[in-house]
């Protein structure tokens, strides 16, 4: 489960904003979900069921400690699992390896802050001809 | 006194040698898989991979990794 303190309502369409500005602002992002107090899928990027499942495997798993787990970083050869639970909501992410944790969090984090509180979130793809405002985070790999 | 010319490229190149080791050294522990849980009070904590906990965590990762599927 997401949040034992899970009493935020998201609907569906601000989820889906906020997975595309979540997308749009993480270069390394390969997919990611957002999860409700319950457990059930606001938005993924792909098949929501599939999500749902191993998203609460892993939340499964990785409370088994004793007290719930807020942030999980798997690294792995294939690529890197974030996850991460805040204000009620819960955020999975895939990424490519090497990405920036801190700053993944922090996206993550932001999106589930703006979704619990009801911000909207603006989109940041350019107009034609204008400068993305996409982030490169692509340190020491094939970035400026 | 000068050392001899031969002392001078067997240092050059085992100074070289060394780095790249210590390049491969680097590379090992970076590409090495891991699974991190932290909790609210700050508290964090490393799963290895021969683990149980561990092991099922890199297996729920797995799954993830392939629901994503590759960037496009």
């Amino acid at each position: 489960m997401p949040d034992d303190a899970a009493t935020t309502t998201v609907s569906g369409d601000a989820a889906e904003g906020a997975l595309a500005y979540l997308t749009e602002m993480s270069p390394d992002l390969r997919g990611a979900a957002i999860l409700g107090g319950d457990g059930a899928v606001l938005a993924a990027s792909g098949d929501a069921t599939r999500w749902r499942e191993d998203a609460a495997t892993l939340l499964d798993v990785a409370d088994r400690g004793g007290e719930p787990v807020e942030q999980v970083h798997i690294g792995t050869e294939q690529g890197e699992v974030f996850a991460l639970r805040h204000a009620g909501l819960a955020a999975v992410a895939v990424t490519d390896r090497f990405a920036l944790a801190s700053l993944t969090f922090f996206d993550m984090r932001a999106v589930l802050r703006d979704l619990a509180n009801g911000k909207p979130h603006p989109t940041l793809t350019p107009p034609e001809g204008g400068k993305s405002r996409k982030r490169n985070r692509k340190v020491g790999r094939d970035g400026p | 006194m000068a050392p001899k010319p031969h002392r001078v490229l067997l240092d050059r190149v085992s100074g070289y040698a060394d780095e790249a080791a210590a390049y491969m050294r680097r590379r090992r522990v970076s590409r090495r898989p891991f699974a991190r849980l932290y909790y609210a009070g700050g508290k964090a904590e490393d799963h290895a991979t021969d683990s149980a906990t561990g092991g099922e965590l890199f297996v729920a990762a797995g799954k993830l990794i392939e629901v994503a599927g590759k960037k496009s």
